[in-house]
């Protein structure tokens, strides 16, 4: 076992025995809930209710129950897309990158992070679905054998790469998440005395014996699986971003998208997963495993791609001026000074300056203000998407066109579903999964628990 | 031959055993056991089987699947025997005559199927004809008028009233009843109140009226009037008449408020008239304008003076001060905005004309004088071939309403006007329409009229009709039916001649009519049948020998008595002066039931479903009043009050208007009082209120020196402080000086002849050496169209490359090739909330653009910043001028909108089309968002449904019979665009193959092009080295739409040529 440097802050705090971890983490599990779970619970799934009756009733009626126009397309659809796949964006990259880099504070926060991901993809991918005029002919993006003569898919549209890049992440996300998963179920099987709940866990755990053979092939598959993450990361959002970057509208066609929106992805994403652990760790009472060092380091993250964000705004303001190319040139103008100032001005404060105040160390790690930067950077990264998409649309080329968008009663509540159904998905994992890697948090108890740590440090002095 | 034989199948039924019996009745038991498999009780403790199971769910499924499916219904009845000349799937097209009392054309009819679905301008014959092209010049209202035949509230058979109000009732009872009523009208006047008929044959029947009847009058009404005109030439000429004019002759025009392009006069003969000498070179004409409200023509004039209303007889004034040389009295101010056009007037005597839109009497003999004094009779007016339409005589109908409230009117007989809904004084018409003791209407409709009339006798539609119509002097038309009658109607002549006493139907009354005339003009009557069949083919008839050679005329009008009636017009007290008008699309108010002409945008203002106040911008900013309209910015609601007479309607800005005028549409608010009278007339607006569309603004008319009057002097507007949601296509005004997008120039620069001068290729620097200097720098620039980012598809010079080039200045702005391209592509009508929100589904739309007083130049030079630049572009200037620019589908040979479809649903042919396959297509929108054009249009709702059915034709069985059979109607949730009318190339594609030729140049024509009967359109093969598209594509003139994107469209535009002076245009 090696040792770690006793400046390095522990990151698990108080005395934990294995035992403890145990019980801390699969208690809540074979307990009745705490009372907060209830009232989450039943906000998120009324919510995400409203959310299904909206959908149903968008797929009824036609697409025209949204706000959208001849010359806005795309809208609140689409920005809620590319928002839910970036917030989808921190649990691979916290799971996978961080892996490769041998990050232990990721062990606390990879579980719920990676099951942000998975129900964020699933949010994401409803939209691209639903905001087809014909939802029924959905199948026909696949490139499936079929009698309609000899119709293929067009491999040149960014949409398909879309449904490639979405469809791929999804699967590995959720096959990382489950393999990660296997050890902790034999664990709560172990360990939960209702028949019921054992033989569940039980089919859930795959028969997972705990015996080094099934650790050694437990920690290869891991590291392979994120060694195929680890690129997937970094392609979605690129494979998102060229459904703009390829097109031919002013605001949309610009090289410097991909890896500007895959900062903005990783931003957001982190953003979210604050959002959610800083909830998680209060209602569930896991201070000791999720510490202000965790919620540091989540920080940190914001503030390299917060500014890599704004670095990339204003790059493409530069750009516009700099082409000299005028739909260019005033497609950013307008962005700015045009009808929609107001959502680009929260998107530059939200994602631009906001995330600048993370400099300062009192508050990154006050928990109160991170919740609250939280929120503010998802609503900023909300409107980058808005902005692009729409304030991109609403006024190109030829001014005989230009028009507004409003969004109506069905855009706000289809979106609002979505974080219902998220937030109900996300409770639901929140009380029947390990909402740790508990197996993952013991292997660094030793090394990274205080308790241990301090014992540690006393052997060296005597 | 029945048999009383009987057969048995063994002995025991020979000899009725009763076990054998019952065992019978048994062999098929008519009841399931059910009730007895259930009652068993070992039943209840037994589980079912597997096999039961299985059963019971496959019953289920398959029972459920049954009864989810649809029986077809099959309602195509087939031919028993073929008639000759319908072939399924082949269109034949008749040549007719429309007329609705206003526009006149010869037309062409396409039916299918025995079902009249769409009309074009006739090529070959008629005044509309543009002999150039050849292309029969209509506007939108004519090629829409086939959907009127379809509306299901057209009357389906004659009307009483009864104590109930109107009920249906029959014909024979009609004869009978109306029949006596005229025999009791005996020794009191018998009116028969028409539009001005203009044929022959009509005049002959109420002629045979007259002979049973005495009394018998006939009153002719214009529903807008002009008087004004025609008794000046009684009073110039001694002829009350309205001439006819010859633009082509015409190097010089000056109107002063006569919207000749739009609804003044004639307009199927001067638009393209007009169009024809705006062809850039040294024949171009000059056009000024002097109007208070931006009208059509004032938009394409080269000069255009805003002027108050009180301020338009001092125009005439001057002009006649200025031509006369002597004195008229004119403000100074006037003499001189009125200098420039003057001196071209005097420049061009004998090749110019002076049109005034005035109703007064005083200001047309002036316009008389002028004209006399330039030599224009005899070159640009034609006095001896005068038109024979608008002798409506609005001293007739004054006389007319005075006598019916005395009660000297003994019945009155009301054909092709409303003037319940129209006159000045609409309400003493009704109250006098009351005490004449026999009402009887033809309208086709229960409308303003008809429905106070005591009977209702429904005319055909037009379409079902024999008539002739004889518009000028030596020029006959014919109108034939293209269908047989929809419903129990009979056309208003024929009821004439059966009250008449005549069984005789209408068809062989105009038959003899003619050959009666014929032989009294000594034409050759044993040669009738052959001349009438080919009158009727052609629909034209300009026999030979009888030409009225144009001559001039001398003016004999008293100058000074018509000076001081043109003074009379003083500025009145109120704030504002109030224009009158009719829209491109609704016209007087007849058609306001046709929804495709109420979708129609407004050229201008490009607002649909409403009338409105037109007012200037600087008005709207200083009453504080809503400027910028949109989806979510409704129009402040003001209330404009002239006398005693007030309106309530929204407000909205319409630059070029004269500060301090104001101008509100006539033709609105048809059905106020809940009449049928038609389907788009009333739609439930925003409120949920079934209500008409706009409203009707004649009460406001007035009566001045004995003519209706548009122009009202006087008016005040207040601001209700209401709101209210108007419906526009285009809510940006100005092209943000996008030179790629409009290419614009003045002639002398056109004739300078350095095409790099008004139309410069977008170019790109390149790393070599261009221009041979020895150095690669800046200056080495290629054009961008030999650029390609992608490999070119392989149309060029392979096969047909079908292609659209557009003039700018052949495009006049009217509109018709969007109702042609509604009725040729089945486009659905969305109603007025579906084009608030932006989502008509016009294929080819007419994109309007202002002038703004910043350029990129201008900026610079007054050092503005970009962002007070753009924002200043935005704003049109006060006086502007207008392009407008017809976009449909580009067909991009690089689309963008083909590489990002997911599914390959819009792909590219070996023709140069962008093709769109709605089979195909899942509705994801990308290709709308990619396209630079914005052409693309999606199918937000199911438009085929009953939430669209006010609106949408095609929602109900009689409407949908306008469709287009060989063009799809498009389902919810997926794109369409503009197809370049792919199953015209189709069939002329067949055709040619057929026939063994190749594909002839101007065979094939899309409904746009076919519907311009300017010429701005011109479809054809730009692979035909010798096809008139590819030598205007590579025209010096021509250019591409957002060329330097590189999506190498197949539509090329050819710019804009102003015949301005240098120091007029205002970019300098």
């Amino acid at each position: 076992m090696h040792s770690e440097a006793a400046i390095r802050e522990p990151l698990i705090l108080g005395h934990k025995t294995y035992h403890d971890i145990t019980n801390d983490i699969v208690g809540p599990i074979e307990n009745k809930a705490p009372r907060g779970w209830y009232i989450l619970f039943t906000i998120s799934a009324l919510i995400a209710l409203y959310g299904v009756g909206c959908i149903l009733y968008l797929i009824s009626k036609g697409i025209g129950t949204w706000g959208l126009n001849k010359t806005v397309d795309w809208a609140w659809d689409i920005t809620n897309f590319v928002w839910w796949v970036g917030i989808g964006h921190a649990g691979t990259l916290i799971s996978a990158v961080l892996l490769l880099f041998r990050q232990k504070w990721r062990m606390a926060i990879n579980r719920s992070a990676e099951a942000m991901t998975i129900f964020a993809v699933i949010m994401a991918g409803t939209f691209p679905m639903i905001h087809m005029g014909r939802i029924w002919m959905a199948y026909w993006v696949f490139p499936l054998p079929n009698q309609f003569g000899s119709l293929w898919v067009n491999f040149n549209s960014p949409l398909l790469w879309d449904v490639f890049a979405i469809s791929t992440y999804f699967s590995v996300s959720l096959v990382f998440w489950y393999i990660g998963l296997i050890p902790d179920f034999a664990t709560i099987r172990d360990k939960v005395t209702r028949p019921g709940m054992k033989k569940v866990y039980g089919i859930l755990s795959f028969g997972w014996t705990g015996n080094a053979k099934a650790w050694t092939r437990f920690e290869e598959v891991s590291l392979v699986l994120a060694g195929i993450a680890t690129p997937l990361v970094f392609s979605v959002h690129s494979v998102v971003s060229m459904d703009f970057a390829t097109s031919v509208i002013p605001g949309w066609h610009t090289t410097i998208f991909p890896p500007y929106f895959v900062s903005g992805a990783v931003f957001s994403g982190f953003a979210m997963v604050q959002t959610l652990l800083l909830v998680l760790r209060k209602v569930m009472h896991m201070e000791a495993y999720i510490t202000k060092k965790h919620v540091e380091y989540m920080n940190i993250v914001i503030i390299v791609t917060g500014s890599i964000v704004g670095v990339a705004y204003i790059t493409e303001l530069f750009i516009s001026w700099y082409s000299g190319v005028e739909y260019e040139s005033y497609a950013f103008i307008n962005r700015a000074t045009g009808p929609y100032w107001w959502a680009y001005a929260t998107m530059m404060t939200c994602n631009v300056v906001s995330p600048q105040l993370f400099w300062s160390k009192k508050l990154r790690t006050n928990l109160a203000f991170t919740f609250f930067m939280s929120i503010v950077v998802n609503t900023g990264m909300w409107f980058e998407r808005f902005v692009i998409i729409v304030t991109s649309l609403h006024r190109d080329y030829l001014p005989s066109s230009w028009t507004m968008f409003h969004p109506t009663w069905v855009d706000v509540g289809v979106f609002l579903g979505t974080i219902g159904i998220f937030f109900t998905l996300y409770l639901l994992f929140a009380r029947f999964f390990p909402v740790l890697a508990l197996n993952e948090v013991k292997s660094i108890l030793k090394v990274s628990g205080e308790s241990y740590k301090k014992e540690a440090a006393n052997h060296q002095h005597h | 031959m029945s048999s009383t034989k009987r057969y048995w199948k063994d002995l025991g039924e020979l000899h009725q055993q009763p076990a054998v019996i019952k065992g019978r009745e048994n062999e098929f038991p008519q009841d399931l056991a059910i009730d007895q498999v259930l009652g068993d009780a070992s039943f209840n403790g037994a589980s079912t089987g597997r096999r039961d199971f299985l059963k019971f769910l496959g019953f289920g499924l398959g029972a459920a699947t049954l009864a989810a499916c649809e029986t077809p219904v099959i309602k195509s009845i087939p031919y028993v025997n073929k008639p000759e000349d319908i072939t399924p799937g082949v269109a034949n097209w008749y040549a007719s005559t429309f007329y609705d009392g206003e526009d006149l054309a010869s037309i062409l009819v396409k039916t299918r199927e025995g079902r009249p679905i769409h009309i074009k301008g006739n090529p070959r014959f008629g005044l509309n004809r543009n002999p150039a092209l050849p292309k029969g010049s209509i506007n939108a209202r004519i090629n829409s008028s086939v959907l009127s035949l379809y509306d299901n509230e057209r009357l389906k058979e004659p009307m009483m009233k009864g104590t109930e109000g109107m009920a249906a009732a029959k014909w024979s009872d009609a004869d009978i009843a109306i029949g006596k009523g005229l025999a009791a009208a005996a020794g009191k006047r018998i009116v028969i109140l028409t539009n001005t008929l203009a044929s022959s044959s009509s005049v002959a029947a109420i002629e045979q009226l007259r002979t049973k009847h005495p009394t018998v009058e006939h009153v002719q009404m214009d529903t807008i009037s002009y008087n004004g005109v025609t008794n000046a030439n009684l009073k110039s000429f001694g002829k009350r008449v309205f001439p006819s004019y010859d633009l082509t002759k015409a190097d010089v025009v000056v109107s002063v408020d006569a919207d000749f392009l739009s609804n003044w006069g004639n307009t199927t003969e001067s638009t393209w008239q007009y169009a024809s000498r705006r062809q850039p070179g040294k024949g171009m004409n000059r056009h000024f304008q002097f109007e208070a409200r931006m009208s059509l023509s004032g938009a394409n004039a080269d000069v255009r003076v805003p002027m108050k209303v009180s301020e338009l007889p001092q125009v005439i004034l001057a002009l006649h001060a200025h031509i006369s040389g002597s004195d008229s009295g004119a403000d100074a101010a006037v003499m001189k905005a009125t200098e420039h056009a003057a001196k071209a007037l005097m420049a061009a005597k004998g090749r110019s004309v002076v049109l005034a839109g005035s109703n007064n009497e005083g200001v047309q003999v002036l316009v008389n004088s002028i004209n006399s004094m330039l030599g224009n009779y005899g070159s640009t007016i034609d006095l001896e071939g005068h038109s024979y339409l608008r002798q409506g005589d609005d001293a007739a109908i004054a006389q007319l309403v005075k006598e019916m409230d005395a009660g000297t009117v003994g019945a009155l007989l009301i054909a092709g006007v409303n003037p319940a809904y129209s006159l000045p004084n609409a309400e003493q018409f009704k109250a006098g329409l009351a005490k004449v003791p026999l009402t009887v209407s033809f309208s086709g409709y229960a409308d303003e009229t008809a429905s106070l009339c005591n009977w209702i006798c429904p005319d055909h539609h037009y379409l079902e009709s024999w008539n002739d119509f004889m518009p000028k002097a030596g020029h006959y038309t014919l109108a034939q039916p293209v269908i047989s009658p929809l419903f129990s109607t009979r056309q208003w002549q024929e009821s004439l001649l059966r009250w008449s006493g005549s069984y005789t139907a209408y068809y062989s009354f105009i038959r003899e009519n003619w050959q009666r005339n014929m032989a009294a003009h000594g034409g050759l009557t044993e040669m009738f049948a052959d001349t009438w069949n080919q009158a009727v083919h052609d629909g034209v008839y300009e026999p030979a020998g009888m030409s009225f050679p144009a001559s001039g005329v001398t003016f004999a009008g008293d100058v000074n008595a018509a000076m001081g009636m043109a003074k009379a017009a003083k500025a009145g007290e109120g704030e504002f002066e109030l224009a009158l008008y009719t829209t491109e699309a609704i016209g007087s108010g007849q058609h306001a039931n046709n929804p495709w002409l109420q979708e129609m945008p407004d050229p201008l203002t490009k607002i649909t479903w409403d009338n409105y106040v037109c007012m200037a911008p600087a008005d709207i900013e200083r009453m504080g009043l809503n400027m910028y309209l949109g989806e979510q910015a409704p129009a402040s609601v003001v209330t404009v009050k002239a006398g005693d007479r007030e309106i309530t309607l929204p407000v909205v800005p319409t630059p070029g208007q004269r500060v301090g005028t104001i101008a509100i549409a006539l033709g609105y608010g048809r059905g106020a009082n809940g009449e049928k009278v038609g389907k788009a007339a009333c739609v439930t607006d925003h409120n949920g209120v079934f209500n008409p569309v706009g409203q009707n603004a004649y009460p406001l008319t007035g009566t001045a020196d004995g003519a209706v009057n548009y122009d009202v002097l006087n008016v005040s507007v207040t601001a209700t402080g209401e709101t209210y949601p108007v419906a526009i296509t285009q809510t940006h005004l100005t092209d943000m000086d996008r030179h790629s997008v409009v290419k614009e120039t003045n002639l002398a620069t056109f004739l300078g002849g350095d095409k790099r001068a008004y139309n410069h290729p977008h170019e790109l620097a390149v790393h070599e050496d261009v221009n041979g200097d020895g150095v690669i720098n800046a200056l080495d620039k290629k054009p961008v169209a030999e650029f390609d980012l992608w490999e070119e598809h392989p149309v060029e010079g392979v096969g047909h490359r079908w292609g659209l080039s557009i003039d700018l200045n052949g495009c006049i702005g009217c509109g018709a090739c969007i109702t042609a391209c509604n009725s040729e592509n089945n486009i659905s009508v969305v109603g007025k909330d579906e084009v608030r929100r932006s989502r008509e589904m016009h294929w080819l739309r007419l994109d309007r653009y202002y002038s703004s007083a910043t350029t990129k130049e201008s900026a610079k030079q007054d050092g503005l910043g970009k962002i007070d630049m753009y924002l200043k572009m935005e704003v049109p200037e006060e006086s502007p001028t207008v392009v407008f620019m017809p976009v449909m589908c580009q067909h991009c040979n690089h689309a963008p909108c083909e590489t990002v479809c997911p599914v390959a649903a819009t792909t590219h042919s070996n023709e140069g089309l962008n093709q769109m396959a709605y089979n195909r297509c899942i509705g994801t929108r990308y290709c709308a968002n990619n396209c630079p054009y914005k052409v693309r249009r999606f199918n937000w709702f199911n438009y085929v449904s009953e939430q669209f059915s006010e609106v949408n034709p095609a929602w109900d069985d009689l409407g949908r019979m306008v469709l287009n059979p060989d063009v799809t109607v498009r389902a919810r949730g997926v794109i369409e665009k503009c197809s370049m009318c792919v199953q015209q190339i189709q069939a002329g594609k067949l055709e040619a193959k057929q026939a063994g030729t190749p594909v002839q140049d101007g065979a094939i024509e899309t409904a746009c092009s076919a519907a311009c009967g300017t010429g701005a359109i011109v479809f054809g093969d730009l692979n035909d080295k010798k096809s008139k598209v590819l030598g205007l594509a590579t025209s010096d003139r021509s250019y591409h739409m957002l060329e330097e994107i590189g999506v190498k469209p197949n539509v090329n535009y050819l710019v804009k040529v102003r015949n301005t002076e240098e120091a007029a245009a205002h970019h300098a």
